[in-house]
């Protein structure tokens, strides 16, 4: 298996204010790595509800703590890493998206996330506090 | 996030622009219902919106729910790819309904 590359480390403050910076600092470094534009505006989807997931859920929207971003390209894989500083999530049952057939508002970040990335999980942290979410995405050559 | 909100006498037409994310959604849910109170039917333009996460498509259910249940008309303007990708992802575009011009959407609302 190809060696793992770091593209991008990039920390930020919780808030949604700060997520356009996170989406432009995704979008440049996705810039070298596919030439689909489709496919990069579904990454940067995905991260985003991701994030917004943290900043909602883990924090609160208490507008503390950080989100730290890493971007990975091992071969033909992307893999993109976001950890937080909350409370640690036990299950990964609440990353499951409700069904689609209720219209209502609200509730469709994880359905987009595990639509989107190929494979989406908690990692195992060893901290008492915090929350490392994987999510892998094969680029198409 | 841009707004415009233009009032004909029976609908209102809100053009959209720029990217509608977590940040930006209150101002758009607040600008969608502020419509919708003045009892007219609401077409949104999404023909600029470059992005649009869920928090921005929740607005627009809550927009499409309100004007059901006040028996108003509500519809989306030339949807934007990335808009499009986001509302197909969610199964949404099959809820909506969706418009090419304005002229079609005024034709069809009840006189």
């Amino acid at each position: 298996m190809a060696a793992a590359e770091k593209l991008l480390e990039f920390q930020f403050p919780a808030r949604s204010d700060h997520l356009c910076i996170l989406r432009e600092k995704l979008r440049e470094v996705l810039g070298t790595c596919s030439s689909s534009e489709e496919l990069r505006n579904c990454i940067v989807l995905a991260v985003g509800e991701a994030c917004m997931n943290i900043i909602e859920h883990a924090y609160c929207n208490n507008d503390q703590g950080d989100i730290i971003l890493e971007v990975e390209k091992q071969g033909n894989n992307m893999i993109f890493r976001l950890t937080d500083f909350a409370h640690r999530k036990s299950c990964e049952e609440e990353m499951v998206g409700r069904p689609l057939e209720e219209i209502r508002p609200g509730g469709l970040g994880c359905h987009i996330i595990n639509e989107i990335m190929d494979d989406v999980q908690l990692i195992d942290c060893k901290t008492k506090y915090g929350n490392v979410l994987q999510m892998k995405k094969k680029l198409d050559i | 996030m841009k707004s415009n909100l233009r009032s004909e006498i029976s609908y209102d037409v809100l053009d959209l622009s720029g990217e509608i994310d977590l940040h930006h959604s209150p101002e758009l849910r607040k600008k969608i219902l502020g419509s919708l109170k003045n009892k007219k039917s609401l077409l949104i333009n999404m023909e600029d919106v470059s992005y649009i996460d869920s928090s921005g498509i929740a607005s627009l259910v809550e927009g499409f729910q309100t004007a059901k249940e006040n028996k108003l008309s509500f519809g989306l303007l030339r949807i934007s790819e990335p808009a499009m990708q986001v509302l197909t992802l969610t199964r949404l575009d099959k809820v909506f309904t969706l418009y090419d011009s304005i002229d079609q959407f005024q034709s069809q609302l009840q006189p």
